[in-house]
């Protein structure tokens, strides 16, 4: 299976190291495209231009790391920030826009209130994506 | 791009610097979920302010404003398309004239938004009295009213987010459940003999009662500006913004029908023993107007109505109080952008990432105005307000037309008259003239609210214009955009 463009929305957590290197891994295969983004979502409670410096600066750092990251696998990607309400229907768009076949996510093992918990945004990934997804856990500790 | 780091070189990090891509994800559903929650949540308080002066004529006067507030709906389409930020009328008027004019405009529906958040926490403490009947006076409905707005600006505060999957279902049911009220109404209440009887023209209701229940009217629409302040996050704006407005419209107006029309059939206009034309609509049932109709269904249904309503009232109450409160952020950020308000006072907290102050500031006025317990003055407050904010929003629009007849318009209002080249959109003209003139018929005739409003003005402008002095900004002019929160 060959994939011609990656879609891998980063969060910057430890498990997006992986997600990138697999991403460009596969992406080498076929010499497709990698699209790294990182998603802002901004509360109700501001205007969705709104400029939030702090979240900005740490997505710029997140970003800068991410294209380390493929620099050492020798590899190029774009990689893109986006302002949005919820993350999960920005990134759909992302992945229609650029014609994606392929959103592969890291996430790292956690739980809430005991339980092993997805979140909202990749449950949200998983049933609307148009294209094929991967989800990259990290292992248990 | 960042250097790899070497071993031994001395590393720097230079910033990406990228742009950063807004991604809006409402569409029509969301759009109109979203108005038509705060929209549609106004019947539960307006029904009884507006048929306490309109009498026998409420239904009528409903679709009048109801025509006002689409041609509104339109002119917010038109200049949310054009200019997608978030300060609704303000932003037209900063665009269309200068700095003053759009603080005039956003201090008023500042005012708007917090008689919003009062409005809805009060009546909402009043729908609760179903349950507890102590809340049925004043102060134990205030009282709760404002433990309403504390609870919601603590969630604020703490920044949990809200879902707007959730808003979408509570609307839904919310629509479902009037729709009910009305089929009921339809088939067994209304009666179009008892609402021709209901009519005294002249008497019952007095021309004067009569134009007091037009200015105030236009509660029944609060949250119409909701529609510009999500324009930037709408998709494709030029369709799904006047989509949203008409299908809003129609949904409203036909429950508002419905509904009128059902309560002055079921609580005919009478009478009373002092010689007063009343229904006991407003004389039982002013701030829980709803309610009042489900106590006139049918026996076999009226209970679990009741029951029903009360649950469904509280909570869409609730959750157009928290409307309010995110208006309110969003506004207070916006002229903080602009220089219009003190830093201090839109400043987002680092650790929250929401305006605290603003939200607390302006919560505060909602609880000291829910303390009164008078649902009119809040109403009285609200017409002062959105009429002017409504006028600014026409005649910016207007202005624009004449200005900026080049401007990119995704979407442009259709039917204009051609007025020395320059086309004019007629729903903002007769929307413009409607408003003002409503103004002028709430200032003559609201007499607290005229003191209120203009004091509420007068404080604004010495804000305004002593920071803008103290920033070196121009009183009228446009001054410069703080990029910075």
């Amino acid at each position: 299976m060959k994939f011609l463009r990656i879609l891998v929305p980063i969060s910057g957590e430890e498990a997006d190291k992986e997600a990138i290197e697999l991403a460009c891994k596969m992406a080498k295969e076929a010499k497709g495209k990698v699209y790294v983004v990182y998603v802002i979502q901004v509360k109700r409670s501001l205007p969705l231009d709104a400029e939030l410096e702090p979240e900005t600066r740490k997505a710029e750092e997140v970003l800068s790391r991410a294209e380390e990251v493929a620099d050492e696998q020798d590899y190029k990607i774009e990689t893109d920030l986006i302002q949005t309400r919820e993350a999960g229907p920005a990134i759909i768009d992302e992945v229609m826009e650029r014609n994606a076949d392929l959103i592969l996510m890291g996430m790292s093992y956690r739980k809430r209130f005991g339980q092993f918990d997805l979140g909202e945004t990749i449950p949200y990934i998983l049933k609307n994506a148009p294209c094929r997804v991967l989800l990259l856990r990290q292992p248990l500790l | 791009m960042a250097e790899r780091k070497r071993l031994g070189d001395t590393f720097i990090r230079r910033p990406l610097k990228l742009p950063i891509r807004l991604r809006p994800t409402l569409g029509v559903p969301g759009l109109f979920s979203t108005a038509y929650g705060d929209v549609g949540s106004s019947i539960y308080y307006a029904l009884g302010v507006v048929a306490m002066s309109a009498l026998g004529l409420t239904p009528a006067v409903l679709m009048v404003s109801g025509v006002i507030f689409l041609f509104t709906g339109l002119t917010y389409a038109e200049g949310a398309a054009a200019l997608p930020e978030a300060g609704g009328s303000g932003a037209f008027a900063r665009r269309a004239f200068n700095d003053l004019a759009s603080f005039i405009a956003s201090w008023v529906l500042m005012m708007d938004y917090i008689v919003t958040i009062s409005i809805s926490a009060f009546s909402a403490a009043n729908y609760l009295r179903y349950f507890f009947p102590l809340l049925g006076s004043w102060p134990e409905n205030s009282i709760v009213g404002v433990g309403v707005v504390g609870g919601l600006v603590f969630i604020n505060i703490l920044g949990i987010r809200q879902s707007s999957r959730l808003n979408m279902t509570l609307v839904l049911i919310d629509i479902l459940t009037q729709v009910s009220i009305a089929v009921v109404g339809v088939l067994f209440i209304i009666s179009l003999p008892q609402l021709i009887h209901n009519i005294h023209w002249g008497v019952a209701p007095t021309t004067s009662q009569l134009l007091f229940g037009i200015s105030i009217s236009m509660v029944a629409y609060t949250g119409i500006e909701t529609v510009a302040n999500l324009g930037s996050e709408t998709r494709q704006p030029s369709k799904s913004i006047p989509r949203a407005v008409i299908l809003v419209f129609f949904t409203v107006i036909a429950l508002y029908a419905f509904l009128s029309m059902t309560a002055l059939s079921a609580y005919p206009v009478h009478q009373s023993a002092d010689g007063k034309w009343v229904t006991d609509l407003t004389q039982k049932y002013l701030e829980d107007p709803i309610m009042g109709i489900t106590y006139a269904m049918p026996a076999n249904i009226q209970p679990i109505l009741s029951f029903w309503v009360a649950i469904l009232a509280v909570t869409i109450l609730i959750i157009a109080t928290n409307a309010g409160l995110l208006g309110v952020s969003r506004l207070a950020y916006f002229m903080g952008q602009r220089q219009q308000l003190p830093l201090v006072i839109s400043h987002v907290s680092s650790r929250s990432r929401v305006p605290i102050n603003a939200i607390l500031m302006f919560a505060v006025v909602a609880c000291v105005l829910i303390l009164t317990g008078k649902v009119t003055l809040l109403v009285d407050l609200y017409a002062f307000g959105a009429m002017l904010a409504y006028t600014a929003a026409h005649v910016s629009i207007i202005a624009l037309r004449v200005k900026e007849p080049n401007l990119p318009r995704p979407f442009k209002i259709p039917l204009s008259i051609r007025i020395r080249q320059k086309e004019i959109p007629i729903t903002a003209l007769i929307g413009g003239l409607a408003t003002i003139t409503t103004w002028f018929i709430v200032v003559y005739t609201h007499h607290i609210g005229r003191i209120v409003g203009f004091a509420w003005i007068g404080v604004g402008l010495v804000i305004y214009i002593l920071y803008r002095r103290s920033k070196h900004q121009p009183i009228i002019g446009l001054g410069e955009t703080k990029p910075r929160t």
